[in-house]
């Protein structure tokens, strides 16, 4: 096992690697920008090492000031939590070099999936189902009109180097395809320097539901069940629960099955989500993250699973603790992002935090950096906190949820508890019938 | 910070209605709490350093070390300009161990001119001086590690 681990993040993810670490007996190493001088994650860790000045390219994504740090410090691993350097193959490969474990997939596990286009074409080898489309990066413009022609419109042409809602179009007719093929690449190449692009047959009304899987270093691979995710605003995710209210235990024994195919043909390692697009009982193939995910705690809640505790004993070397026969999901679990946004405008509200009281009592657990007097900076992601609750089922973990945002009081910036409130008070958010598209019509109503 | 200032500290607790106190110099932060109800009037001393843990050369001695040997002369909160340090890494006062120090405190040095040596990935990066004048105190200790902004120098600007 790891005597010390670096923690090349910030925020609640940080602290939330810290607490498994000290669980662990690991020793823990905060980095930090000049601004989070004063972060709960550099309170709590064992040391705490300044990295750079705010910008996180100068910090949170400085590679070299990352390794020097480890280096300083003696830690025998990184783990890159969410965003920044979590999906960055060159900084898994550098602390490869550099002899440090890097608590996550390998280099190559990154370097795959993140090409959303040959992701699509190893998982079509693998025989996973994925959405009718090109087969890989499209070539030309004959070669989109014509599987455009096949698969029939409406059609997505995406950005092979995106990914989270990136870099995507929606052409809903012959005519403006050339025109958003072109607008699209050139669009590819500003925001990720890779002008390829791939097509899709564009599902209308999709749920997005996504499956956890965990892999040993020794082939051994297990679903944690999944995570329904829908209710999001320009891609983002805001609201987030297990089990999904759309899937029948028949296609949660597939979906499972078809995510563990779909890591073993890549031998893929430590934890990573599948993620599928459904409609009705179909699902279908569209991306994979291979890295630990914000919403990871409400699978935590139904499974009782500590993920970021696996994540480093699959790291260290150990097997699996657990076999999917092990793993029973219990209960139902929300989680609600807390944003300090306007939420209404979605505006960013950075400032300071005058009074902050986190709901408690049974089922209840907020996983925040944040604390009363803290001042929120403007530099980084507006989440400040994350609002789980588990109940013995929907029913009751619904009625938790808003007996917790009652409790949920911020003061001195705006946040989108109010928004979280009305989305729980809605009828069709209730009835779990809801889809990707809930928000936008939520929010005009 | 000493033992002796700690109890300095504990003694200036003792004899007032003050019931905690929380200190920070030069990057050490000191937290006492006078246990109140208890007879033998307990005090709880949390000692800290938040932002820059220097690495123990030492392995007998505690993690957590207030920055060694720092040379203070007097007129050093006037008119210093501070080096700060610009990376992450390890600091060297001379270019090898055997070679003398690139400074002494009371070298007077021109704008451009090396300082030291502070050590990367195994890169050495030589760190100049911004401006030229005195050097007056010399903050990090050498073979010591150094974070983003520590600071490193004070030179009194001519």
């Amino acid at each position: 096992m790891f005597k010390k681990i670096l923690i090349a993040n910030r925020g609640e993810i940080a602290l939330r690697i810290i607490r498994a670490c000290k669980e662990l007996g690991i020793k823990s190493v905060a980095v930090h920008s000049t601004i989070d001088a004063d972060s709960l994650h550099v309170r709590f860790a064992d040391e705490a090492v300044c990295i750079g000045p705010a910008d996180s390219s100068a910090s949170y994504r400085n590679i070299p000031s990352i390794l020097s740090a480890a280096e300083i410090t003696d830690s025998e691993a990184i783990h890159p939590g969410y965003g920044f350097l979590a999906e960055n193959a060159n900084f898994a490969e550098m602390c490869e070099t550099a002899g440090i474990k890097f608590i996550g997939p390998s280099p190559e596990n990154i370097r795959l999936m993140g090409d959303k286009a040959k992701a699509k074409e190893v998982m079509t080898k693998a025989g996973v189902p994925v959405v009718p489309g090109s087969k890989g990066p499209v070539g030309g413009e004959d070669e989109i009109l014509g599987i455009a022609q096949k698969i029939g419109y409406p059609v997505i042409i995406k950005a092979s180097a995106g990914g989270g809602g990136r870099g995507m179009r929606v052409v809903h007719s012959a005519g403006s395809l050339i025109n958003s093929f072109l607008m699209a690449q050139s669009e590819a190449v500003s925001a990720f320097g890779n002008p390829e692009v791939y097509i899709e047959k564009y599902i209308s009304e999709p749920r997005h539901v996504e499956v956890q899987i965990i892999a040993d270093e020794r082939g051994n691979v297990v679903h944690l069940g999944e995570r329904e995710c829908s209710i999001q605003r320009r891609h983002q995710k805001l609201v987030e629960e297990s089990p999904s209210p759309a899937i029948t235990p028949k296609m949660r024994k597939k979906m499972g099955e078809v995510a563990i195919a779909a890591a073993k043909a890549v031998k893929y390692k430590n934890a990573g989500t599948v993620e599928f697009i459904v409609q009705g009982d179909k699902y279908y193939f569209m991306e994979m993250n291979t890295r630990i995910q914000v919403e990871h705690p409400v699978t935590e809640m139904v499974t009782g699973i500590d993920l970021v505790k696996e994540q480093i004993k699959i790291a260290s070397g150990m097997p699996l603790g657990f076999r999917q026969d092990d793993v029973v999901i219990q209960g139902h679990s929300f989680e609600c992002r807390i944003n300090a946004e306007d939420p209404e405008k979605f505006t960013p509200c950075p400032g300071k935090i005058t009074s902050f009281n986190i709901p408690g009592g049974p089922g209840v657990r907020v996983d925040t950096a944040v604390y009363a007097k803290y001042t929120v900076p403007p530099n980084y992601d507006s989440m400040i906190a994350k609002l789980i609750v588990h109940g013995k089922d929907r029913a009751e973990a619904m009625s938790r949820m808003e007996r917790a945002l009652d409790e949920y009081i911020v003061e001195g910036i705006k946040t989108t508890i109010p928004l979280h409130k009305k989305i729980f008070a809605d009828p069709e958010f209730r009835s779990g019938k809801y889809h990707t598209g809930f928000l936008e019509k939520f929010n005009k109503k | 910070m000493n033992l002796k200032e700690i109890k300095e500290l504990i003694d200036l607790l003792k004899d007032t209605d003050v019931s905690e106190l929380e200190l920070e110099k030069a990057g050490v932060r000191v937290r006492i709490k006078k246990c109140a109800s208890e007879p033998g009037r307990q005090y709880v001393v949390e000692h800290t350093v938040p932002v820059a843990v220097t690495h123990a050369a030492n392995p007998q001695q505690p993690a957590s070390q207030a920055t060694p040997d720092a040379e203070v002369s007097e007129g050093a909160s006037k008119n210093v300009v501070v080096v700060a340090s610009p990376i992450v890494g390890t600091f060297y006062r001379s270019p090898t161990p055997e070679a003398p120090s690139y400074v002494e405190v009371g070298d007077t040095v021109k704008k451009g001119q090396i300082l030291c040596i502070i050590e990367a990935m195994k890169l050495m990066n030589e760190i100049e001086a911004e401006v030229s004048g005195k050097v007056v105190t010399v903050l990090a200790g050498n073979a010591q590690p150094v974070e983003y902004g520590e600071p490193l120098f004070h030179i009194e600007p001519v």
